[in-house]
């Protein structure tokens, strides 16, 4: 296992344990999800869809960044989601909504707006890390491949 | 190799999961019934529906009871329909 290897099985793992501690903790408090996204400024007429379509994502992208095959995908849509989280907390910062939702409890959920801020641009940083190293990766296998084909 | 990959994935999966039921323990506090201070303890409703929190405020919005104390759970300003003017109100008050 090479050192590009070693950071890219441990960008990775950071990223498996951002998605699986975060949806694990939505499903284990399951009401206090609902309270949470209704708190939020958005319509809590998307609040049925959103409470299951994040943290099912969240595993989603947890499971395809385990296995080799999924993982550019799961770079990809962490990077996506990660992305979609950082806007949507910036957004909350420059005082686009009616007000500034509270954050309740828990470990994550105690940061500070600009702390989640800087948070989640980490792991934004991490993905696109991530990605640039997969494709390193994978073009260094196809290249080996192709040669022992000749 | 592949030995080290499946220890860290196995790794990253077991302290996440157990992470997550380890701080569930201490994290409950939007589970419980919300009260807000009111001169006394008068509950507070549905977060979201009935009350917002709004922040950035260093004030209490919302406690829940522990035994028979009162412990501070949301922070911000406990919000209804009878919010100040410009004041948002909560989601269900507008329709």
């Amino acid at each position: 296992m090479n050192k590009r290897q070693v950071v890219l099985e441990s960008i990775s793992a950071l990223l498996i344990m951002l998605f699986l501690y975060a949806s694990v903790s939505k499903f284990l408090d399951f009401q206090r999800f609902i309270g949470e996204m209704n708190n939020q400024p958005f319509p809590n007429s998307w609040t049925p869809f959103l409470v299951w379509t994040v943290p099912s994502l969240e595993i989603a992208i947890s499971l395809a960044l385990i296995f080799e095959r999924t993982r550019m995908v799961g770079l990809i849509a962490s990077l996506v989601l990660m992305t979609l989280f950082t806007i949507y907390t910036a957004v909350i910062l420059l005082h686009f909504f009616d007000y500034v939702p509270c954050s309740c409890g828990g470990v994550i959920r105690k940061l500070s707006w600009p702390q989640h801020l800087v948070f989640n641009l980490f792991f934004v940083a991490l993905s696109v890390l991530g990605i640039i190293l997969q494709r390193k990766s994978s073009f260094k296998s196809i290249i080996i491949t192709k040669n022992s084909f000749v | 190799m592949k030995k080290i990959k499946w220890t860290l994935m196995t790794l990253a999966v077991g302290l996440s999961i157990g992470g997550a039921f380890a701080t569930r323990l201490h994290q409950d506090c939007l589970g419980a019934t919300q009260y807000y201070f009111n001169g006394g303890y008068v509950l507070a409703g549905r977060m979201g529906i009935d009350y917002i929190c709004n922040t950035p405020s260093s004030n209490i919005c919302t406690y829940y009871k522990v035994g028979s104390t009162y412990t501070p759970c949301c922070w911000g300003n406990y919000c209804t329909s009878n919010c100040k003017a410009g004041n948002p109100v909560p989601k269900k008050a507008k329709n």
